[in-house]
């Protein structure tokens, strides 16, 4: 291929590749223009830039529909159930990838064929646990059934610390650590990719869980963003750009982590992709 | 005696280390899981006690016009879906592997809409689907062409959900297949190019073999998922027009928790269960054994 041809096809696949990356993100530019117009520019006209941007929109979300209130129990669980997930998973990773117990093994393997099992199984006997504990209509019952760990991030923690050699943990040994400083001094920092990996996946199904918090969660007070939100359907009174402010309140924060932390997302996709 | 006891000194720690996280899956994902093939055979409202009841509510769901229904609409789901977004996915995928700059960016920007709420994007999508005022219809008129009900036709609706399911979950794919695509050596590309062998032909012979095995785990992974397929029905039509798209896991969760027939719900929790298992082997024994696994 001569050179001009070259260059001529390269200028080509750039101009399709942005083509294709404006049509697939033309819906979340298109909702947050219509967060930020006056309400006459709502229904008519294709302009992305709103002639007068209209904030005041997502005071009324905050203030009208009570978003603010659902963005804190969307923030309380997330971070609660991240938490004891990097901590759980931490330990129980360690457990199964460097000490020796009896049972290790078969119990690890168990964790592995129940990861198959489609969520859909297990919700309404959760449910049901839950409700025998009476934390029904609490934030402890959206927190508890996942605050343990996970079997995927166990998994990680535990593939990444057997990929690893154990001079640290042998120095550390030799020194007289015991287990429990083991695992703070050497394990956990030592682990801190794969975790960080767990609590990004970790985060962005927590904050958009729906089912979960959907059967939990009757009062309005313990409602969480992503119920909040589908109770708009239900509303007549709310208005698009409203409603889409909300929308934009409730995709920003995730975004914004998803541009902190790239490359564990992309990890966490690699591995929920490739090793269910 | 000392080897003994550091042995056992090791176990105890062992057993420690894991309670927190082995309490947690064996209270929410070991005992649910045996319970739900118990309570399957109950009919329970909550507030009376269990009944035993046999198979009844197998029996009353295959009766159930609604629950075929839902059934046809999931399989309906899966079979538009899974196999579009991977080759939507995988299209994008090999676009983005041909040396494009910007690679980080690109694929961050590819994966927002998978890390936007569910519910929110539905929302999103209710908007740029409104009938009378939505931007898909004003575009149409524009162009001279008739305005299409999306979400409020009984035709249109399931397929416009699946458009905006595949949508949200594509950047998900796209990273996957990347990965796979970055596993293929230089070399056996550059040997290709020296042969005179032509970019159709090394998409062939070359990057499809070579992606197979994960074009098949993604298409497993894709369709266990789809299965199970709520936020989005729930959030845009929950079910309707009619029961347009009222999807398997939507009518279970209205039949358990709308109807409070837990037995009746959880007995279509196990048969999802068997469903997606069955599907699998199949897909296995169909496709599985030609896939080549050695990437070289």
């Amino acid at each position: 291929m001569s050179r001009a041809a070259h260059s001529l096809m390269r200028v080509f696949l750039y101009a399709l590749v942005f083509l294709i990356l404006f049509v697939y993100l033309f819906p979340l530019i298109w909702q947050f223009s219509t967060s930020i117009k006056h309400l006459d520019e709502v229904f008519r006209g294709f302009n992305i830039f709103p002639a007068q941007p209209m904030w005041e929109n997502y005071q009324v979300a905050w203030s009208s529909f009570k978003v603010g209130r659902y963005l804190l129990n969307t923030v309380i669980v997330a971070c609660t159930v991240t938490l004891g997930q990097i901590i759980c998973c931490s330990m129980a990773g360690y457990a199964f990838a460097r000490l020796r117990f009896p049972g290790r093994d078969a119990i690890f393997y168990l964790y592995l064929a129940t990861m198959m099992i489609p969520s859909t199984v297990t919700l309404i006997p959760s449910y049901i646990i839950v409700l025998e504990l009476g934390l029904v209509d609490s934030i402890s019952g959206l927190i508890l059934p996942f605050i343990f760990g996970s079997a995927l991030g166990t998994f990680l923690v535990r593939q990444y610390l057997m990929s690893i050699p154990g001079d640290l943990e042998d120095a550390a040994k030799i020194d007289g650590a015991g287990y429990f400083t083991i695992w703070t001094r050497v394990m956990l920092p030592m682990s801190k990719p794969a975790l960080a990996t767990t609590a990004v996946m970790t985060l962005v199904s927590q904050w958009n869980s729906l089912v979960w918090p959907l059967i939990v969660i009757q009062s309005d007070r313990w409602k969480v963003l992503s119920v909040g939100l589908a109770d708009f359907r239900l509303y007549r009174n709310i208005q698009w750009n409203t409603m889409m402010a909300a929308v934009v309140t409730a995709t920003l924060p995730m975004i914004i982590i998803l541009f902190m932390a790239q490359r564990f997302f992309i990890q966490g996709i690699q591995f929920s992709g490739m090793n269910k | 005696m000392w080897r003994k006891r550091r042995f056992r000194q090791e176990a105890i720690a062992g057993y420690l280390f894991v309670a927190p996280n082995l309490i947690g899956f064996l209270v929410f994902q070991l005992i649910p899981i045996v319970a739900a093939v118990g309570l399957s055979f109950t009919a329970w409202d909550l507030i009376n006690d269990p009944q035993w009841v046999g198979l009844a509510n197998y029996r009353t769901l295959l009766k159930d016009p609604v629950f075929r229904l839902s059934l046809q609409k999931t399989f309906l789901f899966v079979i538009i879906n899974v196999p579009l977004q991977s080759v939507l996915a995988l299209i994008i995928a090999v676009l983005l592997n041909q040396n494009i700059r910007f690679q980080n960016l690109l694929r961050t920007l590819f994966i927002v809409p998978w890390v936007s709420m569910s519910v929110a994007v539905g929302l999103t999508w209710t908007w740029i689907f409104n009938s009378q005022f939505g931007i898909i219809n004003q575009i149409l008129q524009r162009l001279g062409m008739q305005r299409i009900p999306w979400l409020a036709s009984q035709d249109w609706a399931l397929p416009s959900v699946i458009a905006v399911n595949i949508w949200q979950y594509l950047g998900f794919h796209i990273i996957v297949f990347l990965t796979g695509l970055q596993l293929i050596p230089r070399e056996v590309t550059e040997a290709a190019i020296v042969d005179g062998a032509s970019a159709w032909t090394r998409f062939w012979r070359i990057t499809i073999p070579l992606v197979s095995p994960i074009l098949f785990y993604d298409l497993i992974v894709n369709m266990i998922g789809t299965f199970q397929i709520f936020d989005l029905p729930f959030a845009m039509t929950n079910g309707g027009p009619g029961n347009a798209t009222r999807v398997y896991n939507l009518y279970l969760y209205q039949k358990g928790f709308q109807f409070l027939r837990m037995g009746e719900a959880t007995a279509m929790a196990v048969i999802l269960f068997l469903l997606i298992v069955a599907t699998s082997v199949l897909f296995f024994r169909i496709i599985g054994r030609r896939i080549n696994y050695d990437i070289t």
